[in-house]
């Protein structure tokens, strides 16, 4: 952990993350006005002291909206991340102790689904049922747990011939034992990484969905909505723009960061190369 | 060699079956029969075209019938007609009976897409090669900490977001680059060297979005790689003999770095394609990305499955390509040694 923290990537990573998770927590008693509230007066106004990222073609407060927003990229990360590492890691560990068959089954479905262009399958199912937060974070979680699956199975081909794991199994540890206790703890470090730079590009989809109009559904503030409002008044409203971008690229350098700091952390072959 | 190849191309077979069988399932997630959910979202499918698309779709048979018959027909490279856009063929041109062409959609987005996308690897490939090396040459030291700064940004940023920028910098505020579209007004009539200009002048702003990830994603990856090779036994063997160390980084180096570079330039083309969606849209340039946008908003199911299943088709070649290509480039799998 000390060492985590010495990681000057990790580091920033995570202070980034721990101040967004802060945000989406406590959005309620940070923002300044109702995220929702109409207020016709106050249309387009620039950023102020009253207003600190200015307001919106229907005179909501901008800043407030970002604050709530961050609860959308926030959860989208993570349960969209958590289905696809639930899945990957259950077929991967499936393909990687079994092998044979079962392996040859998933391996080919999940070279089928690495083929398919999955921002185009995405948009497709997104389409044809109704767009909603819910329908969002499900269906990126079901189009991206190949990487993980990958991983696991590597990760489990390569401890299997270990002499722990012949050893626990001449003892008659059941397959449910092995994987769980014994394969399962020991591929955690590849797991977390590849979660963690998942989080980031699940970010960065659900705002390119929210972009096009097929994400988060108005009232509800997404960073990618707020923008697409934006894009409507971007000659003279440059805050509507420039603000939600900023905020999913810190997001989403965070959780790369993080990701990254945690790889060179948790990788022994890359304590090596550093000097 | 030729058993690899041939061995390879056997592959591709159950793959094109899983991905065909993916691209119908997923028009069966919409609720309710597809021509009644078509005809409600879409005014102008007339009752003639609901007819014609049961017929088409079968949709009265079981549905393994369906989609064995629809299998029929693309193996055909039958994609059938939209329904939105005037019932234009999907993939191909067709000829009426007067003798008219009308061409397929798909055969005329999709080299806009590939365009764009191939000069986007080429200048990928270029910069990221002389990027990585600078950072891992210098490793740790400030050309490297800048060029990793530009890495971790250029992964982070919104592409949607930073076109929507530039846009509006370069194209409105100082009227310096088009903003939309592939050509001006009055192309037609320009001299042939003027309507190359034209166009390159159109492309600057959507190839250098679409490169930006790709850029930024394979100069870390050649960074890594040559770091990971600099410390193999054969470049120290290399520098114990004498080699001067441009020797040992370009004639060593790099080029056991550059081999796995092709498997990612195929892995990548998945999301090249995906990426046009957004792009495109912003740009308003007639591509792959756009014509499925527009599809999926109008619900147009025959262009949203064409374009699906074109789609992932060309990523297996681009697959294919990228492996021919390693194999080719490695001896060790070009002899046979291992596959």
């Amino acid at each position: 952990m000390k060492n985590l923290i010495q990681n000057p990537l990790a580091l920033s990573g995570l202070i980034i993350i721990i101040a967004i998770l802060f945000i989406a927590i406590f959005a309620p008693w940070l923002s300044p006005y109702d995220p929702n509230y109409i207020d016709i007066h106050s249309i387009l106004l620039p950023p102020s002291l009253s207003h600190f990222m200015g307001t919106d073609g229907l005179g909501r407060d901008v800043f407030s909206r970002m604050l709530f927003g961050s609860r959308i990229s926030l959860l989208v990360g993570f349960v969209a991340v958590g289905i696809a590492t639930i899945i990957g890691t259950f077929l991967g560990a499936i393909a990687g102790f079994y092998r044979g068959l079962v392996d040859s089954i998933i391996m080919r479905f999940v070279d089928i689904m690495l083929s398919i262009p999955s921002f185009f399958l995405i948009l497709a199912v997104i389409a044809f049922l109704t767009p909603s937060i819910w329908n969002i974070m499900i269906v990126i979680g079901l189009t991206s747990w190949m990487g993980v699956t990958r991983l696991v199975r590597a990760e489990f081909l390569s401890l299997r011939s270990r002499e722990y794991i012949l050893a626990a199994e001449a003892m008659g540890a059941t397959d449910y034992r092995l994987i769980s206790k014994h394969l399962l703890p020991n591929s955690l470090t590849p797991i977390i990484v590849s979660s963690v730079l998942g989080i980031a590009s699940a970010v960065l989809t659900e705002s390119g969905l929210s972009f096009l109009g097929l994400g988060v559904q108005a009232p509800q503030s997404s960073w990618g909505n707020i923008l697409t409002d934006g894009k409507e008044y971007i000659q003279f409203a440059w805050w509507l723009s420039l603000f939600p971008g900023l905020a999913i690229l810190i997001t989403v350098l965070g959780y790369n960061l993080l990701g990254e700091g945690l790889r060179d952390f948790l990788d022994p072959k890359n304590k090596n190369q550093k000097k | 060699m030729l058993n690899y190849l041939i061995k390879r191309l056997l592959w591709m077979i159950p793959m094109l079956i899983g991905i065909s069988l993916i691209s119908f399932f997923i028009m069966h997630l919409a609720p309710g029969d597809i021509t009644a959910s078509e005809s409600a979202f879409n005014p102008k499918a007339s009752e003639e075209s609901r007819q014609k698309l049961r017929a088409l779709y079968n949709l009265d048979k079981p549905l393994i019938t369906q989609y064995s018959l629809w299998l029929k027909r693309i193996v055909k490279l039958d994609f059938g007609n939209s329904f939105a856009s005037h019932q234009r063929p999907i993939l191909w041109q067709t000829k009426d009976a007067k003798g008219n062409i009308t061409k397929g959609m798909i055969q005329d987005a999709l080299p806009i897409t590939l365009m764009i996308n191939l000069i986007g690897l080429l200048i990928i490939f270029t910069l990221s090669i002389v990027l990585g090396v600078i950072s891992a040459v210098h490793q740790n030291r400030w050309p490297d900490r800048l060029i990793t700064i530009f890495v971790f940004i250029g992964f982070a940023v919104p592409g949607f977001w930073l076109a929507l920028l530039l846009m509006y910098w370069t194209g409105v505020t100082h009227s310096w680059l088009p903003i939309s579209g592939l050509h001006s007004a009055g192309y037609e009539k320009m001299g042939f060297i003027a309507q190359y200009v034209d166009l390159l002048k159109h492309l600057i702003l959507p190839v250098s979005i679409s490169s930006l990830g790709g850029l930024a994603s394979i100069s870390l990856f050649v960074r890594n790689g040559m770091l990971d090779v600099l410390q193999q036994e054969f470049i120290t063997t290399a520098r114990a003999k004498g080699l001067t160390e441009n020797k040992v980084i370009y004639g060593h180096a790099l080029r056991n770095t550059l081999l796995p570079l092709i498997t990612i330039i195929g892995l990548s083309i998945p999301g090249l394609i995906g990426g046009s969606v957004i792009g495109e849209s912003i740009f308003a340039i007639p591509g792959m990305g756009k014509l499925f946008f527009d599809a999926v908003l109008m619900r147009d199911f025959p262009v949203v499955m064409g374009v699906l299943t074109i789609g992932s088709v060309l990523t297996l070649f681009g697959n294919l390509i990228a492996d021919i290509g390693y194999a080719w480039a490695d001896p060790r799998i070009r002899r046979g040694i291992s596959n």
